[in-house]
């Protein structure tokens, strides 16, 4: 355990120095910074529309984060030799490769506490501090803190065995696909009047890719028609989920990972 | 003596454009417990590949190895193992204190005050607060060398561990590695060049291709070498009228120079100069180079591979 946090955090002090994350970082505070003065202009604009837009923002920035954070996490290991020094200590593989996985989702943390609070201030400063307005604020991004902690695993996943770039793609895609096109398959699974073949794909795509939608709460321009009965209840249900499929892809990482020459 | 490292066979094979290459060939090696020994070969020879096989991060093609007793790769003898890598490179953001606290936190170290000695021991006591990307190339090494020495191990691999630094850094690390000998520790050094550090080895090997082409003391592996004498006050009809096996002449007013293998008649011929009322100069041996040995190790593995 020890072994798995000294690498996790060695892995949170390099990548929060690292520039192309502080650029997108900076870039995605900026908009946050100036979305609600635009929105202040538009008469038309309700709390809601400002709100959601914020909240996009924040997801749109972290998945990007997620994915640069891991795509390279392994190959600059390999390519500057830390790796060597790291794996010739008791250091097991499946131990490196949590840490970093750790680190990963720690740095996402970090930087998505700091969006999170310029959303906060941004909101304090147009409507006045509001307790109930600060919980529900909040609830989206800690749910899409869920959501990168499996796209993160899902980069982590692929960066055992392909190479940046095309994990760059891949991860992106699944994560695309998981988000957006998720309710469309499953309405392929479940809806009665679509071919066997329909079903077939539906139920594949279904299970294999995550679905990243789930996590979309509080995001009405997103998710527009779902209406949650027991909404703690389904929290836990979806964080279950996420741990869940996180753990499956470590694994399967894992399992890659130990067979792999460095 | 028990072996530190023993390898049967071992082979690695890669596959690369012109189809599968045996990067390291049918090895065998065997290092004594406490020796400081050379493992030496022009670049691509197949050394890395070698060292990080017995370290268990790659896997062997065919053939077995065992280190300090147990297959290679077996993460118990980490525990009594380091490794310094070619070329290395430490996280720039930390602190020469904190990569220690970092490498040592890998075998579930929390030892500040020990930190410290081995910081004091490599000489970056006063510079253990700036982070690696302010050390030079030297420093970096030493801090190289520092966490090779956390867990005080037994065995110790150094993969070029003077690449590129100048020579006053040679003589640091070689200094080091004296103390590691007095330790009783075993050294693994690896090497395309024979510096000052090389040569402190008990013995060496010299690989080429992947395959193992001499091995031995240095000192035996480097005798056979040339002698170079010179001479003055000689006529032209006495260098002409000299008979040498293999030998090169000059001779240039009165001045001979003669370039002949150790295993010849050499005092021979200086008796000869002397006879004539020649004026002996200088008589040099000259040690063959490792460049040499490189050079004549493969020459003759190529005409083996052609005999065959
Ligand atoms: N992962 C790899 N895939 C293919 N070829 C490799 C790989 N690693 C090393 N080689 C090749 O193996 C040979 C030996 O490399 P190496 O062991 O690094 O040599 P040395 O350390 O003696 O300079 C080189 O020709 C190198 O190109
Ligand atoms: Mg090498």
């Amino acid at each position: 355990m020890k072994q798995v946090w000294a690498i996790a955090t060695t892995t949170l002090g390099e990548a929060i120095r690292r520039r192309v994350l502080l650029v997108i970082l900076l870039v995605g505070v900026a908009f946050i910074a100036i979305a609600p003065g635009l929105g202040v202009l538009s008469a038309r604009s309700e709390t809601t529309v400002l709100r959601s837009m914020l909240l996009s923002i924040i997801q749109l920035t972290s998945a990007v984060i997620a994915v640069v954070l891991t795509v390279y996490m392994i190959p600059n290991e390999i390519e500057r030799r830390t790796i060597y020094t790291i794996l010739s200590k008791p250091v097991h593989r499946w131990q490196f490769l949590l840490g970093k996985y750790f680190g990963a989702v720690l740095a996402l943390m970090v930087m998505m506490a700091m969006m999170t609070g310029v959303l906060c201030l941004a909101f304090f400063v147009q409507q006045g501090y509001r307790a109930d307005g600060l919980t529900q604020l909040l609830r989206a991004p800690i749910m899409f803190f869920v959501q990168m902690c499996l796209l993160a695993a899902v980069g982590v996943f692929f960066s055992t065995f392909v190479t940046p770039l095309v994990n760059f793609f891949l991860s992106g895609a699944v994560y695309l696909v998981g988000t957006t096109f998720s309710s469309f398959f499953e309405s392929m699974l479940n809806n009665p009047s679509s071919s066997n073949i329909a079903k077939i794909i539906g139920r594949l795509v279904n299970t294999l890719l995550p679905n990243f939608a789930y996590y979309n709460v509080q995001n009405p321009l997103i998710n527009p028609t779902v209406v949650i009965q027991d909404e703690t209840q389904n929290y836990i249900k979806i964080v279950a989920y996420g741990v869940l499929y996180i753990g499956v892809l470590l694994v399967a990482g894992i399992l890659v990972f130990d067979r792999r020459e460095v | 003596m028990a072996a530190a490292i023993e390898t049967q066979n071992l082979t690695k094979t890669y596959k690369n454009r012109s189809g599968k290459v045996n990067v390291v060939d049918q090895l065998n090696l065997s290092v004594e417990e406490g020796e400081i020994f050379g493992f030496l070969g022009p670049n691509g020879a197949g050394k890395t590949t070698t060292i990080k096989m017995l370290l268990g991060i790659i896997y062997p093609s065919a053939g077995q190895a065992q280190v300090l007793g147990k297959e290679a790769g077996d993460i118990g003898i980490h525990r009594s193992i380091s490794y310094l890598p070619e070329k290395p490179y430490y996280y720039e953001h930390m602190t020469g204190m904190e990569i220690l606290k970092f490498y040592g936190a890998l075998f579930g170290l929390s030892d500040t005050a020990m930190y410290q000695r081995l910081l004091e021991r490599v000489n970056l006591a006063g510079d253990q607060h700036k982070t690696i990307s302010q050390y030079s190339k030297g420093m970096q090494q030493r801090i190289g060398l520092a966490q090779s020495l956390l867990n005080d191990p037994k065995l110790l691999f150094l993969d070029e561990p003077t690449g590129g630094l100048d020579p006053i850094a040679h003589i640091e690390i070689r200094d080091l590695i004296l103390q590691f000998r007095e330790e009783g520790k075993t050294v693994f050094i690896s090497s395309h060049a024979l510096s000052d550090v090389e040569r402190i080895c008990d013995r060496v090997a010299i690989i080429n291709k992947g395959k193992i082409a001499a091995q031995g003391k240095l000192d035996d592996l480097l005798r056979g070498g040339r002698i170079e004498i010179i001479a003055d006050n000689l006529t032209s009809e006495f260098a002409q009228g000299l008979k040498l096996n293999g030998a090169t002449t000059s001779f240039n007013a009165g001045r001979l120079i003669v370039d002949i293998d150790e295993a010849e008649d050499f005092n021979g011929l200086i008796d000869g100069i002397r006879n004539a009322k020649g004026k002996v100069v200088s008589v040099l041996p000259r040690r063959r180079r490792l460049e040499d040995l490189f050079v004549e190790t493969v020459r003759n593995l190529q005409s083996q591979g052609a005999s065959k």
